[in-house]
């Protein structure tokens, strides 16, 4: 089953780049060959064609919930409106392509949500909260559990 | 009576935008703009290598993503003086063409056309009506009746599920939509081969970019290396391959989106070219050089400016005199050291937050004082707006034979004077226009890469590339189109490390707050005099908003005087 392993986020407003920096470091493990990664950026219509590609699809992405910072939640969301809400700056991207995926495919691959509870998302800067950034190998096991 | 409404946030991505408007007798009568989101980029490229802050400022927005990173680049090579060689130049041409096409048919079908057609109306329309009227307007070949009665039953099937999702929430049934049941299917129908149409396009940017989104550019060229023959470079296979997808984006723009764009023209033409207008002056950086980017003449979008709508001149503008372009504060949230009615050119310009608005939640922006993060810019005192029409106009008076004979075609096949094109629909039109133009500059600059291929390998300029061969101290200018408007990067380099970056983005033009004598920028003075049917949900506001292209924009909240959520609304 190809699977892609998609964070997205603003890198530059620090939490809200949090699926990025899970990324980043999935790129130092070893995985199996049919687990790519993907860096998305907060490309929402761009990505449409790289997803169409995919069985499974497990996406990583901030929250800001009402959750202790740090929090980590695997979500099988069936419709978009099933996503949690306030994701982000890029919310409406990823939401959207979901249901455009679903408008003009008329089916969709598996799709895993991963969202970490953030503090910070509206100051500009590139260091994660160190609540957020502790729980990053969290995330990293939590995605090798689930392709491996 | 009038009545203060708010409408936010209508953009989400480039910062987030709010409007305050007030309304009385069913006509706007005052606006404020607001950008409630900071920015501040420049703080996180302070400090670094010049030849990497185009990789972090092309991180900033998911939209234009490549065009903050081709303007920085531009700004690094104006201030350590190299010339890209012309592969380079074709390349950076057809990237940025590509992404204009991309932006404008998105923002068109999936931001701005669910302000003009009505998805709940299209579910009435008779499907062997549509297919007449559709093969009336081109010769798309998805026009069968069988094909509008299938999008027909799909869209119909997701409405019924409940879960409307991106159709959640609008303004159906609204007076103000105008278009026949068969041409809102009509336009449904494209709606969603506009999806599929621009996962395409993209791939033409990781091509040479190498990556989609936020594609690779490099101080001195491009980092693709081209060679016809090798299986690991951008070879001939793949050169086809971009080709094909040029010849597809033309062949949608030209058989689908005109001809809807002409459509809806033609319905609104009476209202909406005549209202939405706003300021009267039109700033136009230029972009597309057939030689390099320092030879303006040859340029397919002229730079320069028109002032007070008058035609017959273009004004020429010159982003390096301290004298030209500044950035007030007087109504937005930072602190100056020189004071509050002080302008600062880019090149002296500061970035010291200041916020003293009201503590969120709240119901109102304090408008007599600082109402927004977004700076406001002038051009010798005087408001500018940028974007497509801007682009249009200068070339139309710089007498460019391309755009004038667009433009005049146009006018004639709708009935219009020329005064329509200061407006709502003006503006929504010449960004249509724009793109048909792009399809054509997009395979004339890939002819011309290929003909340069034949003997010229260079893609990149390496003389320049060590920074010992910079200066000491070195300032320089980026000058770009992007979809939405002029963009303009300035750098400052000593001790080769940026010591200040400073961007005048296109909605620092268009959506700033009033300057100090009281002026209006684009967006508020756009709404001025518009009449507003429902206060309670204010279609008209979206229309001459989104026909800026603000972005995209997503859940728009609105909240009547007492603070009170009155509705929501997905448009994205």
């Amino acid at each position: 089953m190809e699977t892609l392993i998609l964070g997205v986020g603003n890198l530059l407003l620090r939490d809200e780049g949090v699926g990025i920096h899970v990324i980043q470091a999935l790129e130092k493990e070893t995985l199996p060959s049919h687990v790519h990664l993907m860096d998305g950026g907060t490309g929402g219509f761009h990505l449409i064609s790289w997803l169409e590609k995919y069985d499974r699809i497990i996406m990583i992405d901030a929250t800001l919930d009402a959750n202790t910072p740090g929090t980590i939640r695997m979500i099988k969301p069936q419709y978009a409106s099933d996503f949690p809400p306030l994701m982000s700056a890029h919310e409406i991207g990823l939401k959207d392509m979901v249901e455009v995926m679903q408008l003009t495919a008329g089916k969709l691959p598996e799709i895993l949500l991963i969202v970490i509870s953030v503090v910070d998302i509206s100051s500009v800067g590139m260091k994660l909260s160190p609540q957020v950034e502790a729980v990053i190998p969290q995330v990293v096991e939590l995605v090798k559990n689930t392709v491996c | 009576m009038t009545k203060r409404i708010v409408v936010d946030p209508i953009t989400r991505i480039e910062g987030h935008l709010r409007i305050e408007a007030e309304i009385e007798n069913g006509i706007i009568k005052d606006a404020f703009s607001s950008g409630t989101m900071v920015r501040g980029i420049e703080t996180i490229v302070r400090d670094r290598d010049p030849r990497d802050v185009w990789a972090f400022v092309g991180r900033i927005c998911g939209v234009c993503t490549s065009t903050h990173s081709l303007c920085s680049v531009r700004a690094v090579e104006d201030a350590i003086d190299t010339v890209v060689p012309p592969n380079a130049e074709m390349v950076r041409n057809i990237m940025a063409n590509v992404l204009f096409m991309h932006d404008h048919v998105v923002h068109f079908y999936h931001l701005h056309a669910f302000d003009w057609v009505d998805v709940v109306s299209a579910l009435k329309a008779d499907p062997a009506a549509a297919s007449v009227a559709a093969a009336k307007l081109s010769d798309w070949p998805k026009s069968s009746t069988g094909y509008f009665k299938a999008i027909q039953d799909r869209v119909g099937k997701f409405v019924d599920s409940g879960q409307l999702g991106i159709f959640a929430n609008g303004y159906w049934g609204h007076p103000a939509y105008k278009l026949t049941p068969e041409q809102n299917l009509i336009a449904v129908a494209h709606y969603l081969e506009a999806l599929e149409w621009q996962k395409e396009i993209v791939k033409v940017h990781a091509v040479f970019g190498g990556k989609n989104p936020h594609p690779n550019y490099v101080v001195g060229g491009m980092p693709c290396s081209i060679n016809l023959e090798e299986p690991n470079a951008i070879n001939a296979e793949r050169l086809a391959f971009v080709k094909k997808k040029l010849i597809e984006a033309k062949t949608f723009i030209d058989q689908v989106y005109v001809p809807d764009l002409l459509m809806i023209a033609d319905v609104y033409k009476d209202d909406w070219a005549k209202i939405g207008g706003g300021v009267s002056n039109y700033l136009a950086f230029g972009d597309f050089p057939i030689g390099n980017y320092g030879e303006t003449e040859t340029y397919k979008m002229p730079r320069g400016i028109i002032l007070d709508r008058d035609l017959s001149k273009v004004h020429p503008v010159d982003a390096n005199s301290p004298e030209e372009i500044k950035e007030y504060i007087y109504h937005s949230w930072y602190k100056y050291s020189k004071g509050n009615s002080e302008g600062l050119h880019p090149f002296e310009g500061e970035t010291e937050l200041n916020y003293t608005g009201p503590k969120p939640p709240y119901d109102f922006l304090d408008i007599n004082d600082k109402y927004s993060w977004i700076k406001t810019p002038r051009w010798k005192e005087q408001p500018m707006e940028v974007g497509p029409l801007a682009r249009m106009l200068v070339a139309y008076a710089a007498g460019k034979q391309p755009q004038k004979d667009l433009i005049d075609s146009v006018l004639k096949e709708l009935n219009l004077p020329a005064d329509a094109l200061f407006s709502t629909l003006g503006r929504t039109a010449a960004r249509g226009l724009e793109s048909k133009l792009c399809a054509d500059w997009a395979l004339e600059f890939f002819d011309r890469l290929m003909d340069n291929l034949q003997g010229d390998s260079r893609m990149f300029e390496p003389e320049k590339w060590k920074e010992t061969q910079w200066p000491d101290k070195c300032q320089g200018v980026g000058l770009t189109e992007a979809p939405r408007g002029a963009l303009a990067h300035f750098a400052v380099i000593e001790k080769s490390r940026i010591k200040n970056y400073q961007m005048v983005v296109p909605t620092t033009w268009n959506a700033s707050p009033r300057d100090e004598k009281g002026v209006l920028s684009a967006y508020e003075s756009a709404l001025i005099g518009t009449p507003v049917h429902d206060a309670n949900i204010p279609l008209e506001i979206l229309r001459t908003i989104h026909s800026f292209d603000p972005c995209l924009a997503c859940a728009v909240h609105l909240y009547d005087e007492s603070g009170k959520y009155v509705h929501a609304l997905d448009t994205f």
